[in-house]
């Protein structure tokens, strides 16, 4: 049987010639914003240079290795203000979420309520935060916790409400129908069901908010990203190369820990 | 004894599922609900414990109007009546016992019940249900690694913890095997005469009907069509219930 062309005959041409205008105005964009910047494209051809005088100056030397101690001491408590951020969100989103989530919420409003408000929190950089709470909390490690608690709560929010209504509407009826109460059936049938994914959302977040709490160290002149701050500009490469090194360590320790965690939950 | 009168339902959309509805269901008996698909089976059954909630009419259940009870009567009604679904809902991520213990929810304080403490005789109640659907051996496994026709069995041993007088029963057997069917149906065939409990059960197959039933009701199209006991069903009586002048699609 002979197969018609005719209804769309252009229609490889076409779809070859959107391509073709999409590239061109990617290339555009770029030309556009390097000329804006007094970006010389050529400095490409010289990151082979950059990367060598990085790699010459930010390895740590043996002298260095006096920093380790202080290092691991701030690294220690970015870290905790992370685990501590991501434990209190945890409870606060977890609440937010029941009461918001279609399934299980009071009334629609306030799942609407609950909605904008986890918007707004996690729609707000990380960086938006600290900046935002440094006015009034000043440089210390409660500024940075905040920044980390806000963000987290709206992300996890959002997160544990979309696990919820993953959880069959049936089986919550099911309970409901046996004559149980609302705070039976919460705690008997969605959270068991929601229990490993919730796990996982949290260890996500706890290794997310430890790079983030690096980050936010800069700004709130804490933790290890004050630390980075210091000796960076006071051209101590090597010790702050060292510095990079240890938070890699640490990022790689912890996602390698809720790596195992999930495996064995999830078994 | 379960009353119902001239139940109606339109869903919005303006779907008519029910139209004047009128049955009576008796203790010791099993009523099969029989009809094509989309005829209102489901809303019908799902009406009685207000799981959904009809337009008008009339449900009488010891002696009261469910319709008409406020949230807290509902609930010590609704703990009176065992339900099963086709798809079991059970939770899955617990116990075959923990799923059984749900049933005695509704007689616990709200805190014994959020926290899990059941007490000895509520555990030991369970085991017996447990074993006397059959699944002595599958007591502490998850629900998650059970078969249908087990998880079907633990679904009726946790109505059975509610100590229902009446169990609903929607599709219970839909997705089960022949062997599986046999196991649930006979369980329930038994609850009506040992414990002279109300059965009433929604299904799809004539055959299991006729089987198992003292009492069909033949659905089509939201009404009525066939009402009365199995022994003088004829096979035409049966036939005409599928083959009403029904816009609905036969599936």
């Amino acid at each position: 049987m002979e197969i018609r062309q005719s209804k769309q005959p252009n229609f490889f041409l076409k779809k070859r010639v959107r391509l073709s205008i999409m590239i061109g105005l990617l290339g555009v964009l770029y030309v556009g914003a390097a000329v804006i910047l007094n970006f010389n494209s050529a400095a490409f051809l010289y990151l082979d240079r950059g990367m060598i005088w990085l790699f010459q100056n930010f390895i740590p030397t043996s002298q260095s290795i006096t920093y380790w101690y202080s290092i691991t001491q701030a690294l220690l408590r970015t870290f905790v203000v992370a685990v501590a951020a991501t434990s209190v969100a945890g409870v606060l989103a977890l609440v937010l979420a029941i009461l918001g989530a279609k399934s299980t919420g009071p009334s629609r409003t306030l799942s609407w309520v609950i909605r904008g408000f986890a918007s707004i929190m996690r729609n707000i950089p990380i960086v938006g935060w600290a900046m935002l709470l440094l006015f009034s909390f000043k440089q210390n490690d409660f500024t940075g916790f905040l920044a980390l608690l806000f963000l987290s709560v709206g992300f996890l929010t959002r997160a544990f409400m979309e696990t919820i209504e993953d959880v069959d509407v049936e089986k919550i009826q099911a309970l409901q129908v046996t004559g149980a109460s609302y705070l039976q059936v919460i705690s008997q049938a969605v959270l068991p069901e929601i229990t490993t994914p919730l796990i996982s959302w949290l260890l996500y977040m706890i290794e997310n908010n430890i790079r983030d709490a690096t980050l936010v160290g800069l700004l709130t002149g804490t933790g290890i990203g004050f630390v980075f701050d210091l000796y960076f500009k006071s051209l101590r490469y090597g010790p702050a190369g060292l510095v990079v090194l240890a938070i890699i360590i640490l990022v790689i320790a912890v996602e390698l820990v809720s790596n195992y965690v999930e495996r064995r939950i999830a078994a | 004894m379960l009353e119902i009168n001239k139940l109606s339902k339109t869903y919005d959309g303006g779907k008519r599922s029910l139209t004047d509805v009128s049955l009576t269901a008796k203790e010791g008996e099993v009523t099969a609900i029989i009809g094509p698909s989309g005829a209102g089976k489901t809303t019908l059954l799902r009406s009685i414990n207000q799981l959904i909630v009809d337009d008008s009419g009339e449900i009488l259940f010891d002696g009261q109007d469910i319709r008409k009870l406020n949230h807290r009567q509902l609930k010590k009604t609704r703990s009176k009546i065992g339900m099963i679904f086709q798809n079991y809902n059970l939770i899955e991520s617990l116990t075959t016992i923990e799923n059984v213990l749900h049933g005695s929810l509704a007689r616990k304080s709200t805190l014994a019940g959020v926290l899990s403490l059941y007490s000895k005789d509520e555990k030991q109640e369970a085991l017996q249900l447990i074993d006397e659907v059959g699944l002595a051996d599958f007591a502490f496994k998850y629900c998650s690694d059970l078969s249908g026709g087990q998880k079907q069995r633990v679904g009726i041993a946790r109505s059975l913890m509610q100590h229902p007088k009446m169990m609903l029963c929607d599709e219970p057997i839909a997705s089960l095997d022949p062997r599986s069917t046999t196991m649930v149906m006979e369980i329930l065939r038994r609850l009506a005469d040992e414990k002279h409990m109300m059965i009433l059960i929604n299904l799809h197959q004539v055959d299991i009907a006729k089987e198992y039933a003292d009492h069909i009701i033949g659905l089509n199209n939201g009404r009525i069509v066939f009402d009365g006991a199995t022994a003088t069903a004829t096979d035409r009586d049966i036939e005409n219930i599928y083959v009403s002048d029904a816009p609905v699609a036969v599936g």
